[in-house]
């Protein structure tokens, strides 16, 4: 009994979030692409990963000059 | 003799019934977002160019661990790095001098989770001790003095994150659920039930004031929850193996995957489906980690086969690779700024990009 029980209550948990996400409010692919492009391009320039430092002397991570005046 | 009609009976729900109407759901979902999927993003992106040419090179290697790397974390100050390991250590590293600044031995190996809360001030980790310990970061003193155990799963901790202050972690376990604790009681806040199998990944929605969380899991699914609630907004489906990365597109509109299917995948929270596959017929490997460059153009995924694969997200083609791992990339990050990549690997050690 306690078996019909607990999957009973399974089963209606599967079906109300089935249920939640039926209503969900949906926009066409191409409306969701076209913003994450806009996003991407709005913050491309400063992306330094991507675009590279302005110069190497901006990069935290670059190497040491290896040769020093004397 | 009449019968009373007033009663209302609410109607009797069977396992029949209920099984019934979710098929009925199911097959109305993929419609309904089949009917949307009007577009390619590959399609949409043909008009943008190339990226021809990335400069990112090895710039540290960070060598102390005795075992493999599992995971590791940016500090907010974008300097250190902490990361944990299968030798049940876990090191506060200087990325730009590569010392190390406290090496912290845990009660357990693998300690697959670890994390920097947004002060700087404390760091979070767990593993096969199902706990998630956080230890208050001091020059002065011993860092262990001070650690406090915040909460305990059922199995063990895969991952963990702080939400926004000092005062709250995220969890991600073995034990198929995740939970929010409070760092100062110990207190279970909310629990997030519905993974059939084991977290391997969290993430927070960029938005400061957003209150949603990805997951990742051992059963294929990609969760999105309510953080309040502890319900499960919108759910992902796709992948043909674990999911072992989950992580927000910076728009905060989508979300990209990692999985041991060989693929990583974009999936789009308003159309809410998958939207880019990112693969080669070549790529046979799984993926353990992957994270966004801070426009959200390329993504960068640590595989099995020992690379990290930096994918044009839009144009879904790999721009490059990037070799130097001796073993399993098992972890990887990029830094606050978006100016470096931090990967971590099974060879023992880090290493930082830029």
């Amino acid at each position: 009994m306690d078996m019909v029980v607990s999957n009973l209550q399974q089963q209606r948990a599967v079906t109300e979030q089935l249920r939640r996400e039926a209503v969900i409010k949906r926009v066409p692919v191409s409306q969701a692409v076209a913003d994450i492009v806009k996003f991407i391009q709005e913050h491309e320039q400063d992306d330094c990963l991507l675009v590279g430092f302005s110069s190497q002397r901006v990069n935290p991570f670059r190497e040491k000059s290896s040769c020093s005046l004397l | 003799m009449s019968r009373d009609t007033n009663v209302k009976v609410s109607p009797i729900e069977t396992i029949e019934s209920l099984t019934k109407e979710a098929e009925h759901l199911k097959i109305k979902l993929e419609d309904e977002r089949q009917k949307l999927n009007d577009v390619t993003l590959a399609a949409v992106a043909d008009r943008l160019e190339i990226i021809n040419y990335m400069n990112v090179k090895p710039r540290r290697t960070l060598k102390g661990h005795q075992a493999k790397v599992l995971c590791s974390d940016w500090s907010p100050d974008k300097r250190h790095i902490v990361s944990s390991s299968q030798d049940g250590k876990m090191i506060i590293w200087d990325a730009f001098t590569t010392n190390k600044e406290h090496a912290v031995t845990m009660p357990t190996t693998w300690v697959m989770a670890c994390a920097y809360a947004p002060s700087g001030n404390l760091v979070a980790c767990g593993g096969l001790d199902n706990k998630v310990t956080v230890y208050p970061l001091s020059l002065d003193e011993d860092v262990t003095l001070k650690k406090k155990t915040v909460g305990t799963h059922t199995s063990y901790t895969s991952c963990c994150t702080f939400p926004n202050s000092d005062q709250q972690i995220l969890t991600g376990s073995g034990d198929s659920t995740c939970a929010l604790w409070d760092v100062e009681s110990g207190q279970l806040l909310q629990s997030f039930h519905g993974h059939a199998a084991d977290v391997m990944s969290i993430d927070l929605a960029p938005s400061e004031i957003g209150n949603t969380f990805v997951s990742g899991s051992c059963d294929k699914m990609v969760y999105l929850w309510d953080m309040r609630t502890g319900q499960c907004v919108q759910s992902f489906e796709g992948h043909e193996s674990d999911v072992n990365s989950v992580k927000f597109h910076p728009s905060g509109d989508a979300i990209a995957t990692g999985s041991d299917d060989a693929t990583c995948r974009l999936f789009d929270l308003r159309a809410d489906r998958e939207v880019a596959v990112y693969n080669k017929e070549s790529i046979i490997f799984g993926i353990n980690a992957v994270d966004f460059s801070v426009s959200g153009r390329l993504l960068f995924a640590g595989y099995n086969d020992y690379t990290v694969n930096v994918w044009d997200t839009l144009k879904c083609v790999r721009v490059c690779l990037l070799y130097g791992h001796e073993n399993r990339v098992s972890c990887l990050q990029v830094s606050p700024d978006g100016t470096a990549l931090s990967s971590g690997s099974w060879d023992c050690t880090l290493r930082v990009w830029a």
